[in-house]
């Protein structure tokens, strides 16, 4: 206590000799001091702030909000719209539905498809039967030697003229390749049915927007399986083209044949 | 931080002025105090007030400008779409043409097709015949040995070994085996053409209570079958391949017997020339 009284005892000795520089030191002392922060409520600064956030939230929920709300209001429209009348998800169910309940006739088609029409009797006919309804490419490799089993060779050359065993030759070849062509198409359009079943599957697990990407899938099968039907049909006009031409060639063969007749009847008849 | 300033600077500025020993110092320890506290020590004067009106203006003008702007043409662009939609692309009242339409259709033309198709065409009058034709023509796949029955009593089985050659008994044998194995295709054909019309009318009602939505399923389908159809067309193709085949083989087969024959009379007559 002491201390203290005897230093406030010196300043206030100091002071009272050194006015003036107590003067100078007060004054920059009152420059220098850092003011306090100026109240928000009654500074004007602080007022046209307030007006001007105002503002500024009221042309927020004008413009803004109003325009947002209009484009919710457009939105929900879509919305509903789609949702009832492009998309409703009920219909969708049904379609599928439907999809699925028509998987069974067409596992009842496949299983159709499958059944046993053998009908030879002889071993040679059965044998050429079970190759030509094998439904396997495989097996196309046996099918001359089976034909040949049932239906003989080209004669021999010392048996028949050229131009008949040419056309017996050229019939015979027509006549295989059918029946090789049979077997397989058969093959192709049980592989064209397992697609079937197969692409109508995924259409049961599929979204409206991906089922035309099925579809487009199917198209493409049924693109091919119209091709396949084509070489069929080419096939079969092969085979009757070979018919209507040996037709022809009988007559072309019964003339020469009759003028060669005519021509050995006279030398006979000179002869004599 | 700007309180630590002044502190520091009030001591410094106090003891220098407490420690000066003539008034020159005085006065310039003062002058340099009020300038350090003016410049350095002072904090830097508030902005003016105009400043942050024309920031507030600057923002709503945004607002009201660019930004209502873009939300005026967000709004006329979805608004048009909404329209585009409802009255170009899915019209409503279209689809339910379209719906109704395929109802008129199904109830126009699926009955009178039917009476078509199933239209008994059967004409065979005596009783082996009319069997083997009503067998034919059944649409069943579970009587085949009754069919071949049936076949054998109408054409007759093939010959017995003492009654013909064993090459025409293999003939024979084949042409009847690929004519009953196509009667038979036939009739799994005609099943499963019952099957596909049925799928066709499944279709076609489904799609007449279907949406745009629902219809890529019901077409996905549709075209499925299309090819099971058209697998079940190469089917019958193949049979007919087989059949016609097996015709002109047929008829070949006269052809390398007659030239066998020819070669066998030939034979014959040089013996019988020059026996005598």
């Amino acid at each position: 206590m002491k201390m203290i009284r005897s230093l406030l005892q010196k300043g206030r000795c100091w002071t009272n000799t050194h006015k003036v520089r107590v003067l100078i030191i007060a004054v920059v002392l009152v420059l220098a001091a850092p003011w306090p922060a100026r109240g928000q409520y009654v500074d004007p600064c602080c007022a046209l702030l307030s007006a001007g956030l105002a503002s500024i939230t009221n042309a927020l929920q004008s413009v803004i909000g109003g325009g947002l709300n209009s484009i919710l209001a457009t939105d929900q429209s879509m919305q509903q719209f789609e949702q009832n009348v492009v998309w409703p998800q009920n219909l969708i169910n049904q379609a599928r539905a439907l999809v699925g309940d028509l998987q069974s006739v067409f596992n009842q088609i496949q299983f159709l498809t499958h059944m046993q029409v053998n009908s030879a009797t002889l071993a040679n006919s059965q044998q050429l039967e079970s190759n030509l309804l094998s439904r396997n490419p495989n097996q196309i490799g046996q099918t001359s030697g089976n034909y040949a089993s049932l239906y003989g060779q080209v004669p021999l050359a010392t048996d028949a003229s050229p131009p008949m065993r040419d056309l017996v030759d050229m019939t015979d070849a027509a006549a295989q390749d059918a029946m090789k062509r049979a077997i397989e198409i058969d093959a192709l359009s049980d592989l064209e049915l397992q697609a079937a079943s197969q692409i109508n599957q995924s259409i049961q697990n599929a979204a409206p927007g991906s089922a035309p990407i099925i579809e487009a899938q199917a198209d493409a099968w049924l693109v091919r399986a119209n091709a396949y039907t084509q070489a069929a049909t080419a096939d079969l006009m092969r085979l009757r083209a070979i018919d209507l031409a040996n037709a022809s060639a009988d007559i072309k063969m019964g003339a020469t044949n009759t003028t060669n007749l005519r021509q050995q009847l006279m030398n006979l008849l000179q002869h004599n | 931080m700007h309180y630590f300033g002044f502190a520091l600077f009030l001591v410094i500025f106090t003891s220098l002025m407490a420690t000066a020993s003539t008034r020159r110092r005085v006065a310039v320890i003062a002058v340099t105090g009020v300038l350090v506290s003016t410049i350095v020590v002072a904090p830097p004067a508030a902005e003016a007030q105009t400043s942050i009106v024309q920031a507030i203006q600057a923002v709503l003008n945004v607002i009201k400008g660019v930004i209502e702007t873009a939300l005026n043409g967000i709004n006329t662009v979805r608004s048009a779409i909404n329209s585009l939609f409802q009255t170009f692309v899915w019209p409503v009242q279209l689809i339910n043409q379209a719906k109704a339409q395929i109802t008129q259709m199904s109830n126009r033309y699926r009955t009178r097709m039917a009476g078509i198709i199933n239209l008994k065409l059967n004409s065979a009058t005596l009783p082996a015949p009319q069997s083997l034709e009503n067998l034919m023509r059944d649409h069943r796949v579970n009587n085949f040995n009754t069919l071949t029955q049936s076949f054998g009593a109408a054409y007759r089985p093939i010959p017995s070994m003492s009654d013909a050659s064993q090459a025409d008994r293999e003939m024979s044998d084949m042409d009847d085996a690929l004519a009953l194995d196509s009667l038979k295709a036939l009739k799994v054909s005609d099943n499963a053409t019952d099957a596909e019309l049925k799928i066709a009318e499944s279709i076609e009602t489904s799609a007449s209570q279907s949406a745009p939505g629902s219809a890529p399923f019901l077409s996905a389908t549709a075209v499925a079958s299309s090819i099971q159809s058209q697998a079940l067309t190469q089917k019958m193709l193949a049979a007919e391949l087989r059949q016609e085949a097996a015709h002109i083989a047929h008829d070949n087969g006269f052809r390398k017997r007659g030239a066998a024959f020819t070669s066998q009379l030939r034979g014959a007559i040089v013996n019988l020339l020059q026996h005598n």
